[in-house]
């Protein structure tokens, strides 16, 4: 696979406009989990590895708040850290799927001249638990606070994004698989490079997580 | 909070600031092969007017194909043709054929060179200081052998337009009067927020802040600008945007509906021509 400047955008891209979702259906009171994060998003005929760690506590039966961060970003130099709170809204029930929503923020610094970025998110999570098993949808988006800031007002106030994924949570560990269509409101580009789109917009990329509960 | 925080401290000691500008530059290996066996007819050069060249670029060896009269560098127009991101300077050698031609068979001298990097030359190109230090080794040559701002003309395409907005913006030792820039880029960060849909700057992963809107601003000469509505390399709407500041003493755009960022390929070697010919002759 080549990799170039151009396909290390690729990289950001993914850790930047999109990270996979943490948590889904909130854990339970006082449990803990740990993660580490693949993101996969797909670069002309490859998919990038994004790497990216988060641990998240069950602070009620109900609100579940972690913290993230990526790997990626971090090697290219630029330290992006999340915080959020997943909540449950409507429990599931048998076939009747649960809801939960989720906000927090993302944030970005330079290390070579400390700019700061700053992107608060929110998301909606529907799911269906069966046992170990976890099906869920979600959509999520980023708000870009300082969209006025980009080069000849290229900016957009919203960075949404929908995935569809499957967990497998037991007591001690779960394992994530997730597909997520990043942005799909505006055309991403990298000189050289084929970003796959969705009817013309956006990128998409499969996202792979394993974690540990205790 | 105090999660955060862990997190925080985590980042700053694991982070190695891994600069990818280097890793923008996509040279290779070159031949320099250049015979006339590899061109149309009609792009023939008198191969005793070939001359391949080397100069030293700091502690680096950079590597130039000059077509033309090197006794007459002192009075001919002479066209420096700065080359997009491929590997070496043999993918231009149908380019340098066609320049070779323009208005007549070495109307006009042709140089061109491989960046750090690129081809033969040595070392690795890395953002803006090795790009001008290449040019200025290039261009100092041609200022030895007698070439005068007044038959100058630049060429910066694509990649090459990262080092003809500076050189033009006031750091050329021949100053540039006469500057096409065929599908330019516009700014790092354009590249960055293209990418990634948001408002991040390019200094989350490089060092490497171009910006040719600002090379444009300050330059005072002449400038054509080329492009396709549909390049997917060097969007127009920025390129667009970042020519449009040019606050020089003359202005001319050429846009091509449906071309794309092999802008001479899609309009064909004829259109091309004569739109730089004349803005030479302008």
């Amino acid at each position: 696979m080549k990799i170039n400047f151009f396909a290390a955008l690729g990289a950001v891209i993914l850790a930047a406009s999109c990270t996979p979702t943490k948590v889904v259906v909130p854990l339970q009171e006082g449990q803990w989990q740990i993660g580490v994060t693949q993101g996969r998003p797909q670069v002309n005929e490859d998919y990038l590895p994004v790497l990216g760690a988060y641990a998240a506590k069950g602070v009620s039966s109900t609100k579940t708040n972690y913290g993230g961060i990526q790997f990626s970003s971090l090697l290219l130099g630029a330290v992006q850290l999340e915080v959020g709170s997943v909540v449950s809204l409507i429990p599931h029930d048998g076939l009747k799927p649960g809801i939960s929503y989720s906000y927090g923020a993302q944030s970005f610094l330079s290390t070579r001249d400390y700019a700061f970025r700053f992107y608060p998110e929110a998301g909606l999570n529907a799911y269906l638990q069966n046992g170990p098993h976890i099906l869920n949808v979600s959509a999520n988006t980023w708000v870009d606070p300082t969209w006025f800031m980009t080069d000849f007002g290229r900016g957009q106030l919203l960075a949404p994004s929908f995935s569809a994924g499957y967990r497998l949570r037991y007591k001690w560990f779960e394992a994530q698989v997730e597909y997520k269509v990043l942005n799909p409101t505006r055309k991403l580009q990298i000189p050289q490079n084929i970003i796959p789109d969705t009817f013309g917009l956006g990128g998409r990329g499969m996202y792979l997580g394993v974690a540990l509960n205790f | 909070m105090r999660l955060l925080f862990t997190l925080l401290i985590a980042s700053l000691v694991l982070q190695s600031c891994a600069d990818v500008s280097a890793a923008m530059f996509a040279g290779g290996d070159g031949i320099y092969d250049f015979k006339n066996e590899w061109l149309e007819p009609q792009y023939h050069v008198d191969e005793t007017k070939i001359h391949l060249m080397d100069f030293q670029s700091d502690d680096d060896t950079v590597y130039s194909l000059y077509l033309g009269d090197i006794a007459q560098i002192g009075t001919d127009t002479i066209i420096l043709y700065l080359h997009g991101n491929a590997k070496s300077m043999d993918q231009f050698w149908e380019t340098a054929g066609l320049f070779a031609n323009l208005g007549g068979s070495h109307h006009f001298g042709f140089m061109m060179y491989d960046y750090r990097g690129f081809g033969k030359s040595t070392g690795r190109s890395t953002g803006e200081e090795s790009m001008a230090a290449d040019y200025d080794a290039v261009v100092s040559y041609l200022q030895s052998q007698g070439l005068t701002s007044d038959r100058l003309v630049v060429v910066g395409s694509s990649l090459g337009s990262l080092a003809a907005g500076p050189a033009a913006a006031g750091g050329s030792s021949i100053p540039i009067n006469k500057l096409v820039m065929e599908a330019p880029q516009s700014t790092a960060n354009v590249i960055m927020q293209n990418a990634t849909g948001l408002s991040l700057p390019a200094s989350m992963i490089t060092s490497y802040k171009f910006d040719i809107g600002q090379n444009m601003e300050d330059y005072t000469g002449e400038l054509l600008w080329m492009h396709g509505t549909e390049d997917a390399v060097a969007p127009i709407e920025t390129a667009e945007a970042a020519m449009q500041k040019h606050n020089g003493s003359y202005y001319q755009e050429a846009v091509y509906d449906g071309a794309e960022h092999g802008l001479r390929w899609d309009i064909g070697d004829e259109e091309w021509s004569k739109v730089v010919l004349d803005f030479i002759r302008h």
